[in-house]
């Protein structure tokens, strides 16, 4: 899969494209990292291309969340596919996330 | 209750009005009898009291009678006549004189009129001659009526003008030999003693006789020192002189009756009758009702007082019925309502219990029946199939009725509870346990079988605490160790067995209600006819639990039900259905085999044509449940490898993934909870949250020191292979 990060108008923007499976997620979790301590800016998850998700990337997801929610910045999903919001309701996801087409 | 008040009214009245009316008639009778009673005894005292005054006039005559002759001896000695009247005088006590009036010039020597007179002067006797000129006595009435009848007589009532006394008079005609009339012998007698002599004694204390002359002049009485009395008395005398009826005694005894009422309103009857003879004087008695009928009017009023107290008793005892019976109505009210209590207790408790014994399994085949003695019982059974394993129980509360049935409920739902996540028997044996002693103090406890059959190796796992033991028809019976009931001993440790059921292997649970089911001759079902029944029965788990319950209502023949009866029984049949694919996959210990274990997955659901998003489901739920095992099963630095078999008979796809790891057992974990926020949601716990969300069945196995996870989902077949 591929992982990307970059900065846009003071935002945090993350691209994940492809299967995000266990040992996937843990490569992953080298890249988004610095999300961890977003300081403040909003964090903007592009799932476009993101065809699969296992436990270990949601739990990067929700520690995405977790310091964004320290600093006061939203986290924002967007594009997320069927597959993955089936995923993410059987998590309770929908609840702590929003989520932008 | 109003009604009641007035019924009780009514009763008092009507028994009071009865009980007067019983008392008047009671009265009106006893007066009657009592009046005529009167009547009888005042003819009594009044003939005896005539005869009395016959008696003492009989005497005063015959004292001057005895001396006529001595008189007509001495005819021609005028003044030896004094001699004679003194012995007449002396005869007799109530005489106050006597004296002898001669004819007008019987004695020349003595003038024209000669009485001689003698009388009693204060205790000494006198003489003297009281004829005068200016006193004839020839001119006197009764001297002419004797003159003029030549017989005996009484005089009337005078007033002595010389004593005061009231006196009468007898006199009688003395002739001498040649017939001629020549004298009148008299004598004087005082009525005061009569009076007395007749007042002596009476049959009523205030009764009182007095004697009347002829033409009704008072000749005797009693002395009454009140003048109330006194006129009483004059008013009697008149009525007396009134009345136009007169009869004499010789009428048979007969007398006059006159009611009469003084001034003070006491009333009263006079009797009265004329003297048989002569004089013609009339005697009379004088009779008061409040003497007559005094004893019966107390008589009255006590019985009164005692009929009042006996409608005051009769009150009371009407007022304690009422009461009681209001109390019966409230008893019986409380009883309907806790009768109407019990009806829907039973509906509850039978809602407890199992809805429906059609499971979604194909391999069990299971019926229940629990009949309670009474409305509610202290039995339970309960059955629920929780991850591939069939989870039973069987429960005896001692006694029955409701006491039982409230401990039955609390056990039934710590059951639920205790399986929720616990696969051993014996564990959840003992977690209610636990909770049953915690403040046991009624001391209740619960004999309790519980079963867990894992549905694909028909492995049973079972603990039983003091129930009776199940029995495998045609096998063995189980629970050779007894571990003790439950709610007697918080740290008694539940000893697990286990054993494995064959294919059509039938398990039969009862209650003692069962065993100990009596007829009328108090013999008891027992286990005998219990495996007689069982020995030739269908292989059916409702035709079994039936059959069973008609043998022993057949047995028992209209005896009363004694005990709760529970019968439960358990068909295990292995479901082997043909397969259309059978997978597998060996892997190591090693979160890099994911890679192969998701291709190997995303083969197999190609193979069978299921369509993306369920094949991803299903990729993500078999990936999870073994990155589980490659976390928990083995401590770290081991090693060991994981099966994983894909089996699928067209209908369902089944990933049974095996371990000789440590005895982990993902499924009794708690559900993640999905709603916390963010902040206080934790990390973990989601792999195995998605296992359970994304396939339709999940049940774990330890076997053989084998850790067997199987994970099951239903598949749509797109196209046959």
């Amino acid at each position: 899969m591929i992982t990307k990060i970059e900065e846009l108008d003071g935002k945090f923007v993350a691209t994940l494209e492809g299967e995000m499976d266990t040992i996937a997620a843990m490569e992953a979790e080298e890249v988004l990292k610095p999300l961890y301590h977003s300081d403040g800016k909003d964090v903007i998850i592009d799932c476009a291309k993101l065809e699969y998700i296992a436990s270990s990337g949601l739990r990067i997801l929700i520690s995405i969340l977790k310091g964004a929610k320290a600093g006061g910045s939203r986290v924002v999903m967007k594009h997320v596919n069927d597959d993955i919001m089936t995923v993410f309701k059987l998590t309770g996801f929908v609840d702590l996330f929003e989520f932008e087409s | 209750m109003k009604l009641k008040t007035n019924t009780s009214l009514i009763i008092i009245i009507a028994a009071a009005l009865l009980l007067q009316g019983l008392s008047a008639v009671q009265y009106y009778y006893t007066r009657s009898l009592l009046a005529d009673e009167l009547e009888n005894r005042a003819e009594s005292e009044i003939t005896a009291k005539a005869i009395i005054v016959k008696n003492a006039l009989n005497l005063a005559e015959n004292s001057l009678n005895g001396h006529i002759w001595d008189l007509k001896r001495n005819l021609l000695h005028p003044d030896s006549s004094y001699s004679v009247m003194e012995l007449v005088l002396r005869s007799h006590p109530n005489l106050t004189g006597c004296w002898v009036a001669y004819v007008p010039n019987y004695f020349p020597e003595k003038g024209r009129l000669f009485e001689p007179f003698v009388w009693w002067d204060h205790g000494e006797i006198k003489h003297a001659e009281i004829a005068a000129e200016g006193r004839d006595y020839t001119q006197n009435r009764y001297y002419k009526a004797v003159c003029a009848s030549d017989a005996p007589m009484w005089t009337d009532l005078y007033q002595d003008v010389v004593s005061g006394l009231n006196l009468v008079t007898y006199m009688v005609p003395i002739h001498d030999r040649k017939g001629d009339l020549v004298a009148m012998f008299g004598l004087d007698m005082s009525t005061e003693q009569l009076g007395d002599t007749l007042n002596y004694r009476h049959i009523y204390p205030s009764s009182y006789n007095f004697l009347l002359t002829a033409d009704g002049q008072l000749l005797a009485g009693p002395k009454h020192e009140r003048e109330k009395k006194v006129q009483e008395m004059a008013h009697i005398i008149s009525m007396i002189n009134d009345s136009t009826v007169e009869r004499s005694l010789s009428n048979s005894g007969l007398s006059t009756v006159i009611p009469f009422a003084d001034a003070d309103g006491d009333e009263g009857l006079v009797f009265y009758a004329k003297l048989k003879g002569n004089p013609k004087w009339k005697i009379a008695l004088v009779c008061y009702d409040k003497e007559v009928f005094g004893q019966l009017k107390k008589m009255r009023r006590t019985i009164g007082l005692l009929m009042l107290l006996a409608l005051l008793a009769l009150g009371l005892i009407i007022a304690r019925s009422v009461k009681n019976n209001q109390k019966l109505q409230q008893a019986n009210l409380t009883q309907e309502r806790i009768g109407s209590e019990l009806r829907i207790a039973t509906n509850i408790q039978k809602e407890m219990l199992p809805r429906s014994f059609a499971l979604a399994c194909d391999d069990i085949d299971i019926f229940g029946s629990l009949t309670p003695a009474r409305e509610v019982g202290g039995d339970l059974y309960d059955f629920f199939v929780r991850d591939e394993k069939l989870f039973f129980c069987i429960g005896d509360v001692s006694g029955k009725g409701v006491p039982s049935a409230i401990v039955m409920a609390v056990i039934h739902t710590m059951f639920r509870m205790a399986s929720a996540h616990e696969n051993n028997p014996a564990r959840i044996m003992q977690t209610i346990n636990e909770t049953a002693c915690e403040g046991n103090e009624s001391n209740m406890f619960v004999t309790m079988f519980i079963g867990v059959l894992d549905l694909p190796t028909g492995h049973l796992r079972y603990c039983n605490a003091g129930h009776d033991r199940p029995v495998v028809v045609g096998g063995e019976t189980l629970a050779e160790k007894a571990n003790i009931p439950i709610g007697l001993f918080a740290d008694f440790k539940y000893v697990m067995e286990e054993t494995m059921l064959d294919d059509g292997a039938m398990l039969f649970l009862y209650t003692d209600g069962l065993t100990e089911a009596k007829n009328l001759e108090r013999q008891q079902f027992g286990l005998p006819r219990v495996m007689a029944t069982l020995t030739d029965c269908p292989p059916n788990a409702a035709q079994l639990v039936e059959r069973m319950k008609q043998a022993v209502q057949l047995f028992c023949r209209g005896a009363e039900q004694s005990d709760d009866l529970t019968l439960l029984a358990i068909r295990y049949v292995k479901v082997n259905p043909e397969m259309v694919l059978e997978e597998s996959l060996v892997l190591q210990n090693d979160v890099r085999q994911v890679k192969t274990l998701n291709a190997f997955v995303q083969q197999v659901t190609e193979r069978l044509g299921i369509e993306s998003s369920l094949a991803k489901q299903i990729k993500l739920a078999v990936e999870e449940a073994v990155v589980n095992v490659i976390d928990y099963a083995y401590p770290a630095g081991q090693t060991g490898d994981i099966d994983v078999l894909a089996l699928s008979d067209g209908q369902w796809l089944k990933f049974v993934i095996t371990d000789r790891g440590v005895a982990f057992d993902p499924t009794e974990k708690e559900k993640a909870d999905t709603t916390m926020s963010a902040e206080d949601r934790p990390i973990g716990g989601m792999g195995i949250l998605l296992v359970r969300e994304l396939m339709d069945s999940i049940n774990y196995e330890r076997t053989d020191g084998k850790n067997v996870l199987m994970l099951k989902k239903k598949i749509e077949v797109k196209s046959e292979k």
